[in-house]
């Protein structure tokens, strides 16, 4: 039931988003050429150095990037019958007919693409500093890494063990505290139930903005501010995993909601009963079971999580992996390395066959 | 009443129900009858228009006052609309819950007299024995049964019943259509029921009336009405969809 964009002012609206992915690809593209040429131009920096990504990064003009796109996006889209569609308009789904059946090689836009695709290629290239002839040559310094891990050390064995057990309870009390809150959370954070009011639409946004945020947040980084706020050991570990919990958990328990069959909560609203009887009825019994089957997923990505926590401070086996890491004590990071992938590989296999169970 | 987009689903529909009445609602799909009947209850909220029910009107009422006022009218479903993980007797229970204490029910309790009546309910529809089961075990047929039980725990004064055998097997729906009967000669209740297949109207309604794009196009007795006047009004097109066989 999408109302077409007939009005003039709608027009209007589609012509300059169109513009506007045009522009930033096409400065994108710009300042990627730039780049390359002074990448290939060989100049030297102050120190008589080739200069290097980083440098040329700061000399780029973006001004004149911006500027120029402007430019010629605004002129793209003025010479739209002689140049064909823009990207921007093939990306907003407005390509004629006619145009969209043609190859890519036939179309300005087509050749825009493959050519900014190169530019992408290049670029990363420089900037992420691949040295290929690094790669392949100097594989002797890694070689009693790989010595190491491949001969464990029994020695760190039994810290290690015990270790392990902190990390399946740290990442099982994250995921057991994460639950209820998940729970209420999901009913304000599905489309389906907030249409309603205004305060619920507002709750939602509220809701999904804040959740939104929280798990973008890297587990890391909230370990890093409660061990500032309760200390280094495995209860700032289990709270970092609750927060970032607490937010994965309510979006995939909202989504379970969205996607509910409406019928039992029509049916339980026409006897009368109220808005938490509805709820209670017509939809918790049918979000139950994939709950069950998120939750133990979670507990899985949170055991896998905790390994890696304690490289900060926050407990579980990563704790003493990262001193043997740093003095290279590489029999006994073998150790650790294949005490945490045996552990995540039963954990895969566990939280597999239960949610084949539920579901 | 208009949906968001634009589609408008009813218009001008002017229509008095009288109490006892068996209502048939007749048309093809996307006539509106759905809406019609959702209208009634406020599962829609209609755009414009009134509606009232034993003399208010229900398009004014919010809140507390809607609910008071659903739980006079009963629901049923094309699709049944049972709460499939629960027994069967739950389901008929949760017909209660407009008149029931919000903690207990919310911990799904009811008190022993409600479950005595809901189990009353159950053999009006001849489903006792069932009560323990999961609604999901059920047939078709039997779910639809247990849905009618639960409309009659609402203890309502009018059933709106949606095309109630539209998904059943054609076997089954007298089976079904013979408890809403019941419903309307035995217990006195209104009943609005949609239908599509003119031998259930004429053999169950006591009055007809036929829905085309939203507008009334037809009142009156089911007798008056056959396929003559069905194609008349449909369309040469249309084939009146032809009963089971049965009864």
């Amino acid at each position: 039931m999408t109302v077409p964009a007939s009005s003039a002012r709608g027009r209007a609206a589609e012509r300059a988003s169109i513009v506007a992915i045009d522009w930033a690809l096409i400065a994108i593209a710009w300042l990627m050429v730039e780049f390359l040429a002074l990448a290939f131009s060989g100049r030297r920096g102050p120190t008589g150095m080739l200069l290097t990504a980083e440098q040329i990064l700061d000399l780029l003009h973006y001004a004149w990037a911006l500027l120029g796109g402007l430019g010629l996006a605004a002129a793209w889209s003025a010479l739209e019958r002689v140049l064909g569609s823009s990207p921007g308009r093939s990306l907003t789904g407005g390509v004629p007919a006619s145009e969209a059946e043609l190859p890519w090689s036939q179309t300005v836009r087509g050749w825009f693409a493959a050519v900014f695709i190169e530019l992408t290629f290049f670029t990363g290239w420089l900037i992420t500093e691949l040295e290929l002839v690094t790669f392949l040559t100097k594989f002797g310094k890694a070689a009693d890494i790989v010595r190491g891990l491949a001969h464990p050390s029994a020695s760190v064995l039994h810290e290690g063990l015990i270790l392990l057990v902190q990390t399946i309870f740290l990442a099982f009390m994250a995921t057991a505290f994460a639950i209820p809150i998940a729970f209420v959370l999901a009913f304000p954070s599905a489309r389906n139930l907030t249409r309603g009011s205004r305060l619920a639409r507002i709750g939602y946004l509220v809701s999904r903005t804040v959740m939104n945020f929280v798990r973008a947040v890297e587990p890391l980084v909230w370990a890093l501010i409660f061990i500032s706020w309760v200390g280094i050991g495995p209860f700032a570990g289990v709270l970092a995993l609750w927060v970032h919990s607490v937010a994965a958990l309510t979006k995939l328990y909202s989504e379970q909601i969205e996607s509910i069959d409406p019928g039992p909560m029509d049916a339980i609203t026409a006897t009368g009963a109220s808005t938490l009887q509805v709820l209670r009825y017509g939809v918790v019994p049918q979000v139950i079971p994939p709950f069950l089957s998120f939750t133990i997923y979670r507990w899985d990505i949170n055991v896998r999580m905790s390994t890696i926590i304690g490289f900060v401070g926050g407990g579980g086996i990563g704790y003493i992996l990262k001193p043997r890491v740093d003095l290279g004590e590489w029999g006994e990071v073998g150790t650790l390395v294949l005490l945490i992938a045996a552990t995540v590989w039963v954990m895969d296999i566990l939280s597999a066959k239960i949610r084949e169970r539920i579901v | 009443m208009v949906y968001p987009g634009g589609v408008r689903a009813l218009a001008g529909v002017d229509l008095e129900v009288r109490e006892g009445e068996f209502l048939a609602v007749l048309g093809l799909s996307g006539s509106g009858k759905s809406t019609l009947l959702r209208c009634i209850n406020r599962l829609i909220d209609p755009s414009e228009g009134r509606v009232f029910i034993f003399g208010r009107e229900v398009t004014a009422l919010r809140g507390a006052e809607l609910r008071a006022l659903r739980r006079q009218v009963a629901m049923i479903f094309q699709q049944f609309n049972l709460v499939k993980r629960h027994s069967v007797l739950s389901n008929v229970l949760s017909g209660a819950l407009g008149r029931s204490k919000l903690l207990p029910s919310l911990a799904l309790a009811f008190p022993a007299a409600e479950r005595e009546r809901a189990v009353g309910c159950l053999e009006r529809v001849g489903l006792a024995d069932r009560a323990e089961s999961r609604a999901d075990a059920l047939s078709g047929g039997q779910q639809q049964r247990v849905a009618i039980a639960r409309a009659l725990m609402q203890q309502p004064e009018l059933i709106l019943a949606d095309e109630p055998v539209a998904s059943l097997d054609p076997a089954l729906r007298h089976s079904v259509m013979r408890h809403i009967e019941a419903l309307n000669r035995e217990e006195g209740l209104t009943v609005l029921c949609s239908l599509h297949d003119i031998d259930l109207v004429a053999r169950y309604a006591t009055r007809l009336v036929a829905l085309r794009d939203g507008r009334l196009v037809w009142d009156g007795t089911p007798a008056g009405f056959d396929r003559a006047t069905f194609k008349e009004i449909y369309g040469e097109e249309a084939e009146p969809a032809s009963g089971s066989g049965m009864g």
